[in-house]
């Protein structure tokens, strides 16, 4: 039964993330992504880390994905544009799936062996809070940190000018 | 387990519910497409243009601005969750919260004073 | 897990289902009742004594009316828009503890369709996600109304959504648990020895702040910048007709509905009547299917209170500016939000737990 839903939901969200690189406008993408998102946010159920799916859902498919489709509505972007000939293109995606596996395979063949063995079923929200304000409470400062500094960053990228050639909807 | 068996089910039954409403309406309703039916509505004078326009910068920026504090936001469900048994051990969570507080206050009086939310 | 057990949880489902989805002609009915009130005029009083067969009538028109799909639209995104919105809505019920527990066949049963560790942040999340019917809708119709009625619903829905969060984590904090269930169950009883013991007590900054922001989340006039009918016709459902249109508005009700017995859960003891105690009233009615109904019946009492206000200020309220609209969530409501939590914290350190 679990297992039957596992298979379910890894081929669902497997499936919708290809849509979202095949689709062809960008919408449609973006409408792949939520359920890709989603899908992932099962799997996470499935595997007894409630916490880690609700966040899953709240952040990515609500607020990340929200943006992404922000963007396009905005640019109007409804097809994708030709940016550079074929072949560039074939090439920088050459590289760059072959640089992601790269590091994909390096940091899981690290990690094998040494994985921390917690029965899914005990890491309760509970003990993810307890874990991260005491071990890992001088990681989250510095997080916060970084969260301020890119709200100065999108400030000084995104401000406003001071003139606007459209009139406010 | 039992508590996702009847998540499922109430997902099945909404989908279902969605199906219906859908299906009900294409049986019932009549079929009579005339070309100002099927026209965009835009208070009766013809559509110029296109629909798509381009927007004002703002509402990009107050997406991102939702999503950054949303990952804050988020930080502070775990911490409250343990919280209220941590207090007998001593007030290292209260300090972590009042800096964690304090960043985040920075950051809001920031975009605030900023006036980026000013729309018009 | 035996058959009888799926078919109980089935029931369940269906059962509690159909009972919110009864809040959307329900609340049709009272809104215009009292819209009528209001402004002084009779109001639906045709189909029934009343009128009270209004929504009945409403909804069989809706049924068998034309459907169209305007030419221009993104047929797909279009079709699939409303049942965005009307998806999330049915899946938060999921987590709203209406009662304690009946005991049928020998079994106790918990009247919540489910009890996750986790179900405050799923009616958070899953509520995150009635954003994207308005967007796509808005996007999918091709019309200029359409999508400046879904790019500022989506702006106010996100602007919103964070104090929400923030009034919650208040809540989170004085009773130490995401589940609801746990939230109530902690709610029995009197507090300071002449109170109820309602987290209103407990939060009464975090309850004004979830108020607000509860209305604007579900659209509701004083906030319902998405549709001013004056500016934008009618919005993002411009385009939509028939019983896709009628779908919107049944994913706003049962938000709306969410929200209230939300707000019941966490700040006015749920299923709890004031001051008494469960067990009291179990001896005295001597039964613990007698003592549900009693919990279902008080619950849904404080639900339709808070319904009740949602249409009421409806009526009373003119509607904001979109500058201030968002003025108020990120220059009033956030701050607040944030200095509950400072309040409570500092408040629960001293006096050790106890708020």
């Amino acid at each position: 039964m679990k297992e039957a839903a596992f298979a379910f939901f890894s081929l669902f969200t497997l499936l919708t993330a290809a849509g979202v690189v095949l689709s062809r406008g960008v919408v449609y993408s973006a409408f792949n992504l939520v359920l890709s998102l989603f899908g992932l946010a099962i799997l996470y159920l499935l595997w007894g880390a409630s916490f880690i799916s609700m966040i899953q859902i709240l952040i990515y498919a609500g607020a990340i994905v929200v943006l992404f489709v922000f963007v396009v509505m905005l640019l109007n972007l409804e097809k994708p544009q030709d940016i550079a000939p074929p072949w560039i293109r074939g090439i920088l995606t050459g590289v760059s799936v072959w640089g992601l596996c790269f590091i994909l395979l390096r940091v899981f063949s690290r990690s094998f062996g040494e994985m921390p063995s917690v029965e899914p079923q005990k890491a309760s929200v509970r003990m993810i809070s307890q874990l991260l304000f005491s071990q890992y409470l001088w990681p989250f400062e510095i997080l916060t940190v970084f969260l301020l500094a890119l709200i100065v960053g999108i400030y000084m990228l995104a401000r406003p000018e001071r003139e606007t050639p459209h009139e406010s909807p | 387990m039992e508590n996702l068996i009847a998540l499922a089910v109430l997902f099945a039954v909404a989908l279902l519910l969605c199906g219906a409403i859908l299906a009900i309406t294409q049986i019932l309703g009549p079929k009579n497409p005339v070309p100002e039916r099927l026209g965009t509505y835009e208070c009766g004078v013809k559509p110029e243009g296109n629909p798509r326009i381009p927007f004002k910068s703002s509402f990009y920026l107050i997406a991102v601005l939702f999503l950054l504090f949303d990952v804050e936001a988020a930080f502070f469900l775990p911490w409250a969750l343990v919280y209220r048994d941590s207090i007998s051990a001593g007030p290292e969570l209260l300090w972590a919260l009042l800096v964690y507080l304090g960043l985040m206050a920075v950051g809001l009086f920031y975009i605030l004073r900023k006036k980026i939310l000013k729309l018009n | 897990m035996e058959a009888f057990d799926y078919i109980l949880s089935i029931s369940k489902v269906v059962l509690i289902l159909v009972g919110v989805i009864q809040v959307v002609p329900i609340m049709i009915y009272v809104e215009r009742k009292v819209a009528a009130l209001i402004q002084d005029r009779p109001g639906p009083n045709r189909v029934g004594p009343l009128g009270l067969f209004q929504p009945i009538a409403d909804a069989v028109k809706f049924l068998f009316k034309e459907d169209p799909i305007p030419l221009n639209t993104n047929r797909f995104l279009y079709t699939l828009a409303p049942f965005l919105s009307l998806l999330p809505a049915c899946l938060v019920i999921a987590a709203l503890p209406i009662a304690d527990k009946a005991i049928l066949f020998g079994r106790e049963i918990y009247i919540q369709i489910t009890d996750l560790d986790v179900s405050l942040i799923y009616i958070l999340a899953i509520g995150s996600l009635g954003v994207y019917g308005i967007l796509f809708g808005g996007w999918a119709s091709n019309n200029k109304y359409s999508l400046i009625g879904s790019l500022r619903s989506a702006s106010q829905m996100v602007s919103y959504e964070l104090p929400l969060g923030l009034a919650v984590v208040g809540t989170v904090m004085v009773y130490g648990t995401f589940s609801l269930r746990e939230m109530v169950l902690q709610q029995e009883g009197t507090f300071l020895g002449f109170l109820p013991n309602w987290g209103i007590f407990y939060q009464p900054l975090g309850f004004l702040v979830f108020l607000v922001a509860s209305f604007a989340e579900t659209n509701r006039l004083p906030f319902d910048l998405p549709e001013t009918e004056a500016e934008l016709v009618a919005g993002f459902h411009t385009e939509y007709g028939s019983m896709k249109f009628a779908t919107f508005f049944m994913a706003e009700y049962m938000n709306l509905a969410t929200m209230a017995g939300l707000m019941t859960v966490m700040y006015f003891g749920g299923w709890h009547l004031p001051w008494v105690k469960d067990s009291q009233l179990l001896e005295w009615l001597g039964s613990q299917n007698l003592l549900c109904i009693v919990q279902i019946i008080t619950y849904i009492v404080k639900v339709a209170f808070f319904l009740f206000l949602y249409v009421l200020i409806r009526w009373t309220l003119p509607r904001f500016r979109f500058d201030q609209l968002m003025e108020l969530s990120w220059g009033s409501l956030i701050p607040l939000g944030l200095i509950n939590i400072l309040l409570s914290a500092v408040i629960m350190y001293f006096t050790g737990g106890k708020v």
